[in-house]
């Protein structure tokens, strides 16, 4: 093993590729969880992000690049330890539950594998689904549970393995709150105890944004931007990211100040000031992401209201304005008639990167506009 | 409102009835007729030594077939799912292989390539003089067994231990061996069960393989037994015995399909269809995936190619003995067998087949209408049980009902084809009905089609490849058919099936082999070309408007 083997992250991925049926599904990628941490892949279908996953787990092995276990590198594209020798736990999509076993046993199963006898393990089991609040079913099988219960006797199975790394693969209903409140928990004590991690794969924005510690946005099997929640929610690298990780409006502002580390943009002749964006020189022409809560009525700048939709707690107008169409989200019931002229000023934005030419998809989805 | 209630009523009676005429009615003619003349002679049949012995050889025979299939076909089908086997998709094909060769030529060509002055003798000095006898028809019987119960096994790995299940015992801790006993083969019990039960009941009423094989040798089956009492017995005693071996062989079937279906019926429904791409695990390429190609190569080798390729070297040397080199080769063999007698013969096999084929495709489409009706149910069951219905009880059957009358013509003939491959047809249709989603034909119901632009626009299509491998596989069957054939030809009107076995039976080695490798080539070429054609129905339509392909692109 050579001596600058990574830091003991739970997981490092190096450069990892992973093509098959023709197709490269992982690109390229590098990433890491650290311990007690939560990685979020988010990415639409097809974003490779099951495969990375599966090339974790040691289902399918690299193409180049090597995955990393707890300091120890458990795959390259010659040499891949099987699933059952890496210390992996995992939940899957439609999760996967044998249909000849009762719930007990298939979370039995696990902790028989790792030696334990048939009794100490049920007793095991036993525990673990009555954490999950389920014991009353354990001796169902999988065709008599329904799928709030079917993920739960997954979820169970995956703790019963007592792994370092968990790896959610796209379970195709959000985790419920309570599950997921225990879950949370347990990897809480799992952290202080031993650090376990979590990878999880969906494709919805908002379970990646509050689950996860950290977010990775995957797109055509590259790893488009790395983050908090936070980071990727207000300060996406380009207009793909915006608009993959929440409601995204873009207005068109140009550079009147670049200093090093902020710069000025006139909106409509207005000047706001936003942090830097790469590369941007005075005179060029930036898109700024507005979220919805980043704009309100009242203000300086001019434009029409298209669109209102009364929401509950709150109303979503959405203004044409000469520099785009801005979505502005404001408490309470609607406070405009649609076709009335309206103002509204910019309390936040972010400047994106110019739309790069890999992400073709992003610009047909700019010229759908978000309701 | 009254006519479209009354239509499939109609239908029900009309299919009913030719079912009623086709099986039920003869099949109680024959236990009726047994019942009847054999009551005085019975004792003296039951205490003939040769029927003892043939069904022991049978019952014997089959368990030992089953024995050694199914765990192959089992083994094949699970090797075969690693993806580190080179040339997996190839291999996939060439499982399937032995079936496309007729039962009789397989056997033959077996006889040719390993026995005393056979291939092996002649060119390495080794030969396996018992491949006439019990060895032969058995190892025989397994090799044109094996394709079948692969595919049982590989459509219930497909439908029924999706991938995910295998990797999340994996990723549990098991290791391979303990995925494959306590997830994998306990999903796969209902398959294998199934596989079993058919390999069994192919066996019990497999005609062509121990007649070539074992006859010669004096190994006698119930089939054959069957087909010497009808064919060469002259006396009142064998005809006695012919029919109470052939309602024996319809019990004995009976005793091992109604408790397996009661079984297994309801646990080999499936829905879901899986890819059967599917690997569980991808590791990277080894010994054991070249370990696994070498096995099936070598299986492939010495069970099919091996044999073919003596009987065409049979084929092309002008006698016994000849050393199969280039030098001696020669046409005659095919010249002596290209004959009036035998063209004729091969017409009759082709009008046969052809028309068989097209009236098991409507009779089978219409069952697979019929059954989704609760009324049609019973009927589909009905059609399925003449799957395993021996082929020798069916000829007997048929031959006691309608033989004062049809006795020695084709149409006695295409009658027992219809009967005994009805569920060939039945089965690929229903199965692509069952695929077609229900709201397709309502979605086109609700964009403005009658039902008959519905059919015809939405349902013809996905159901294309189905309708046409229905049609094939009751072609390819129908042609090489020779255990019903056998017993119902009269004179001047034998099928190119009967004219090998015949040609077999009189000792005619290079003819035999010559008729043999032409029996094979009507079938195959046929078969590939249809073959062909479903395979490029049933791919995924290329995008072919340019406007349309670059909108794709940009996606």
């Amino acid at each position: 093993m050579p001596a600058d083997a990574p830091s003991p992250d739970v997981v490092a991925v190096r450069d990892l590729t992973v093509a098959y049926d023709g197709a490269i599904a992982v690109d390229g990628v590098s990433l890491r969880v650290r311990r007690g941490e939560m990685l979020a892949l988010l990415g639409p279908s097809g974003s490779g992000k099951s495969t990375l996953l599966h090339t974790v787990a040691g289902f399918r092995p690299p193409t180049t690049g090597e995955v990393w276990l707890n300091g120890r590198r458990v795959a390259t594209s010659r040499q891949a330890e099987p699933p059952e020798r890496r210390d992996v736990a995992v939940v899957f999509q439609s999760y996967a539950l044998w249909p000849h076993l009762s719930a007990l046993d298939t979370v039995a199963y696990p902790i028989r594998r790792s030696g334990s006898g048939r009794r100490a393990a049920r007793e095991e089991a036993l525990e673990i689904l009555d954490r999950l609040r389920i014991a009353h079913l354990a001796n169902r099988r999988p065709a008599e549970l329904s799928g709030g219960e079917q993920q739960r006797v997954g979820l169970a199975r995956a703790l019963a393995r007592r792994a370092s790394l968990y790896l959610f693969d796209e379970p195709t209903a959000h985790l419920d709150t309570h599950v997921r409140g225990v879950f949370l928990d347990e990897l809480v004590v799992r952290r202080e105890v031993s650090g376990a991690g979590g990878l999880y794969a969906t494709h919805d924005a908002e379970e990646a944004l509050g689950l996860a510690d950290r977010v990775a946005l995957l797109n055509a099997g590259r790893l488009v931007q790395l983050g908090t929640p936070q980071q990727v929610y207000a300060e996406p690298v380009d207009v793909w990211a915006a608009r993959l990780t929440g409601p995204a409006s873009v207005v068109n502002g140009v550079v009147v100040d670049a200093r090093s580390d902020r710069c000025s943009v006139a909106v409509q002749g207005h000047v706001v000031t936003v942090g830097r964006p790469p590369a941007a020189r005075v005179g060029d022409t930036v898109p700024l992401l507005v979220r919805p809560g980043w704009a309100q009525f009242g203000g300086s700048l001019r434009g029409r209201l298209r669109v209102v939709r009364f929401r509950g707690p709150h109303s979503d107008h959405l203004v044409e304005t000469p520099t785009g169409e801005v979505l502005i989200r404001e408490p309470g019931p609607p406070r405009h008639a649609v076709g009335a002229a309206v103002t509204w000023t910019l309390t936040r934005s972010w400047p994106l990167e110019a739309v790069r030419q890999q992400h073709r998809v992003a610009r047909q989805s700019l010229a759908k506009q978000p309701t | 409102m009254r006519s479209a209630r009354l239509a499939p009523r109609a239908g029900l009676l009309a299919v009913g009835a030719v079912i009623a005429l086709l099986v039920v009615l003869p099949i109680f003619r024959l236990a009726y007729v047994v019942w009847t003349e054999g009551s005085a002679s019975l004792d003296e049949v039951i205490g003939r030594p040769s029927l003892g012995d043939s069904i022991v050889n049978t019952v014997l025979l089959s368990v030992a077939v089953t024995v050694v299939a199914v765990p192959v076909g089992t083994l094949v089908a699970l090797g075969l799912r690693r993806a580190d086997v080179p040339g997996r998709r190839w291999w996939r094909f060439a499982m399937l292989l032995p079936v496309l060769v007729p039962q009789y030529v397989l056997g033959y060509s077996w006889t040719q390539a390993y026995a005393r002055a056979g291939f092996t003798d002649t060119v390495l000095g080794v030969p396996w003089p018992s491949v006439h006898g019990p060895w032969g028809v058995w190892a025989v019987l397994v090799v044109n067994t094996v394709p079948l119960t692969y595919l049982l096994a590989a459509v219930g790995l497909a439908t029924r231990a999706e991938p995910n299940l295998d990797r999340a015992a994996r990723a549990s801790g098991a290791r391979p061996g303990s995925v494959l006993r306590n997830v994998t083969l306990p999903l796969l019990r209902p398959s294998i069960a199934a596989a079993s039960v058919l390999s069994f009941v192919l066996t019990l009423e497999s005609f062509a393989i121990p007649q070539v094989m074992g006859t010669p040798a004096g190994f006698t089956t119930v089939t054959t037994t069957i087909y010497r009492d009808l064919s060469l017995g002259s006396d009142p005693i064998s005809f006695v015995e012919a029919l109470a071996l052939a309602l024996l062989l319809v019990v004995l079937t009976v005793i091992v399909v109604v408790p397996a279906d009661l079984w297994l019926g309801p646990r080999l429904r499936v829905t879901r269809v899986a890819a059967p791409e599917g690997a569980p695990i991808v590791t990277p390429p080894g010994a054991t995936g070249r370990w696994i190609a070498t096995g099936l190569g070598g299986y492939l080798l010495l069970g099919v190619v091996l044999p073919m390729v003596a009987l065409v070297s049979a084929a092309i040397t002008p006698a016994v003995g000849v050393s199969p080199t280039p030098s001696n080769w020669t046409l005659d063999n095919f010249r002596f067998v290209l004959n009036a007698r035998n063209v004729e013969a091969l017409g009759r096999s082709a009008v046969l087949a052809v028309t068989a084929a097209a009236l098991l495709t409507v009779l089978g489409g219409a069952v697979a209408v019929l059954e989704r009706q609760r009324s049609g149910r019973a009927m589909a069951s009905l059609v399925t049980v003449t799957l395993v219905l021996p082929g020798s009880t069916l000829a007997v059957a048929l031959l006691m009902t309608y033989g004062r009358w049809l006795g020695g013509t084709l149409t006695l003939i295409l009658l027992a084809y219809l009967a005994k491959l009805w569920a060939f047809a039945h089965r690929p249709i229903s199965g692509a009905l069952d695929r077609l989603p229900a709201g397709e034909l309502q979605a086109a119901r609700a964009s403005g089609a009658n039902s008959l632009t519905a059919v015809r626009t939405v349902a013809l299509r996905p159901l294309a490849p189905a309708l046409l491998g229905a049609w094939l596989v009751c072609f390819v069957t129908a042609l090489h058919e020779v255990t019903m054939s056998s017993l119902l030809y009269g004179p001047d009107g034998e099928t190119l099936a009967v004219v090998v076995l015949n040609s077999g039976e009189l000792g005619r080695i290079g003819a035999t082999a010559a008729l043999s490798v032409l029996l094979t080539l009507v079938m195959l070429v046929p078969a590939v070309l249809l073959w062909m054609l479903i395979r490029w129905l049933g791919s995924p339509r290329r995008l072919s408007d340019p406007r349309v392909r670059s909108l794709a692109h940009a996606r």
